[in-house]
């Protein structure tokens, strides 16, 4: 077996001096979904901003296609009553590797940019695609996804309905070619229907062989679109499940939290 | 009972005034909706910039020289505004009191420039001999020809701002990083680099509203310590909700300015400015042109 795309190891990370995960330990291979399912409020999505370099990771390594984007070593903690070490303290990570090189976050809720407009957007998205071929294909196949934003095209994001904006949210991490796409509770807080078309869109994605990470609190959804899924729970990953025996939401919910009387 | 010629001609130069203070305060305004600092050395960049100006005219003189001295000054700035964003800024960054330290390093900053200023340049007053003469009639009253000249390019060197924030790949990343900077981050974008280049432009417009002072009036190493209270004014006047907001607060500090000047006397004119100061922040702190939120 060829070395994975994503391999992480032993990786903790938080907000200082509050642990937030540690010891994680997976790996994702070549055109290979892994979705992440457990209860809010349990370090899922400071993991992938971990991952992406948003927040430092404290211990562990994070090795994307090969190259380690993290400092090796534990992080120290230093403190000193007359020394302040944050100003000495340099970044252990940086988001703009790891976005080069495909390693693409789609952020929860994110609320992108609410005074620039949709067009202006996607046209400056590609900068992390620095030289690669494909933005024009990705462009096309964005508008076939998301015709929606074509209509939106001049609005600034923060007139847009909360789908609207996870669109352009998706739409940006796809134009900057994604190796690997790890979105973050994409259907958050939509409507039923919006739920849907996105989650249709997701599956147009999903079919494209980019490999996802995807986090999400409904447990179908999750199961019909990954190869794996893997609990989360208290900081660190407690199973992993595969495809061909993949639970209902009642099964998991027993798993995580004992059986039902 | 004044007459209407000199109400016009108060006007007037209310008006002329708010050109310059706009270019001003634009420098200091986007510092403070892309990097969230307040840049206390805006006023000693102007007095640098004015300098590096007066330098350069001292060996070309006339028109040419003049227009050497615009273009090097500007360019200077720029390279000076960039450094100072790696040393002053970026160091404390991540510091969760950022905002604070800023006002203290940009302050060491300033102190530390107008001192370098004085030790090139020396104590005396210089002028930067302006390069247009002539007066233009209006109302009644001769207007230098050069105050026009100003408020033209300084109103064209706005526009040339808005045209490269709106319109270009590298515009529009400075305003992305300035409106959610993880957001920028994650689409690849190099936020410091982008930060540093804000403050680059902050430095130029702030050489170009200099060399316009340094060539209506004397340069001295501490004159820049008026331009930054008056850019102040106008910012937290105007809000910088858009990038037209202190604009059009410039124009209204100008023409109040001026206004005061006439009525009340010229040493009552800094008062009459911060009681309109503090009027807006009372009644609406997020300034006149402002809602509650800061972009670029």
């Amino acid at each position: 077996m060829s070395a994975p795309l994503l391999q992480i190891s032993n990786l903790a990370g938080g907000y200082p001096p509050v642990s937030v995960f540690h010891g994680i330990d997976f790996s994702i291979g070549d055109h290979e979904s892994v979705g992440f399912f457990g209860p809010n409020g349990h370090g899922k999505s400071t993991l992938l901003k971990t991952i992406a370099g948003l927040i430092d990771p404290w211990d562990g390594d994070i090795v994307f296609d090969g190259v380690q984007l993290n400092a090796k070593g534990r992080m120290r903690a230093r403190t000193s009553r007359n020394l302040n070490y944050d100003l000495f303290r340099r970044r252990r990570m940086v988001a703009q590797t790891a976005v080069r090189s495909g390693l693409i976050y789609v952020m929860q809720g994110n609320l992108l940019f609410p005074e620039m407009t949709v067009g202006e957007v996607l046209e400056i998205a590609p900068v992390a695609a620095a030289g690669r071929q494909g933005v024009g294909e990705m462009r096309e196949q964005i508008d076939a996804l998301f015709p929606r934003l074509r209509e939106r095209w001049t609005s600034k994001i923060r007139y847009l309905s909360g789908g609207e904006r996870q669109m352009v949210s998706i739409a940006v991490g796809l134009l900057a070619l994604p190796r690997l796409l790890m979105l973050d509770e994409p259907t958050l807080g939509l409507s039923p229907k919006l739920r849907i078309e996105l989650s249709v869109a997701i599956r147009k994605i999903r079919q494209t062989k980019v490999p996802l990470i995807i986090v999400d609190q409904n447990i179908e959804f999750l199961t019909s679109l990954v190869d794996r899924l893997l609990l989360f729970d208290h900081g660190s990953i407690t199973r992993e499940i595969a495809a061909d025996a993949m639970p209902s939401h009642d099964e998991v919910m027993a798993m995580m939290f004992g059986e039902a009387s | 009972m004044i007459s209407a010629d000199t109400l016009a001609f108060i006007l007037m130069s209310g008006i002329l005034l708010g050109g310059l203070y706009a270019l001003m305060a634009t420098g200091l305004a986007i510092v403070w909706t892309t990097l969230g600092v307040f840049n206390f050395a805006h006023g000693t960049l102007l007095a640098l910039g004015a300098y590096v100006a007066w330098q350069v005219t001292q060996s070309v003189s006339g028109g040419l020289g003049f227009l050497l001295a615009v273009i090097i000054s500007m360019g200077v700035m720029f390279l000076v505004g960039f450094l100072l964003h790696y040393v002053l800024i970026k160091p404390f960054e991540r510091h969760e009191n950022v905002v604070l330290l800023a006002v203290i390093t940009t302050l060491a900053g300033a102190s530390i420039i107008e001192n370098t200023i004085l030790l090139s340049w020396g104590p005396r007053d210089r002028q930067i001999s302006p390069p247009i003469s002539g007066k233009i009639e209006f109302f009644g009253a001769a207007f230098n020809t050069y105050d026009f000249v100003i408020l033209g390019i300084s109103l064209l060197a706005l526009l040339a701002l808005a045209f490269f924030l709106r319109h270009t790949t590298r515009g529009r990343s400075m305003r992305a990083a300035a409106q959610n900077r993880e957001a920028a981050e994650l689409m690849g974008l190099n936020v410091s680099l982008l930060f540093a280049l804000t403050i680059g432009l902050a430095a130029a417009t702030a050489a170009l509203a200099g060399i316009f002072i340094g060539s209506l009036r004397f340069i001295s190493p501490a004159f820049g310590a008026d331009p930054l209270m008056k850019s102040l004014i106008v910012v937290i006047l105007g809000g910088v909700a858009r990038f037209s907001s202190p604009i059009y607060a410039a124009f209204i500090v100008g023409i109040a300015e001026s206004f005061s000047a006439y009525f009340l006397g010229l040493y009552w004119a800094p008062a009459v400015l911060f009681a309109m100061m503090i009027a807006v922040l009372l009644i609406k702190p997020e300034g006149l042109f402002g809602h509650r939120s800061k972009t670029l």
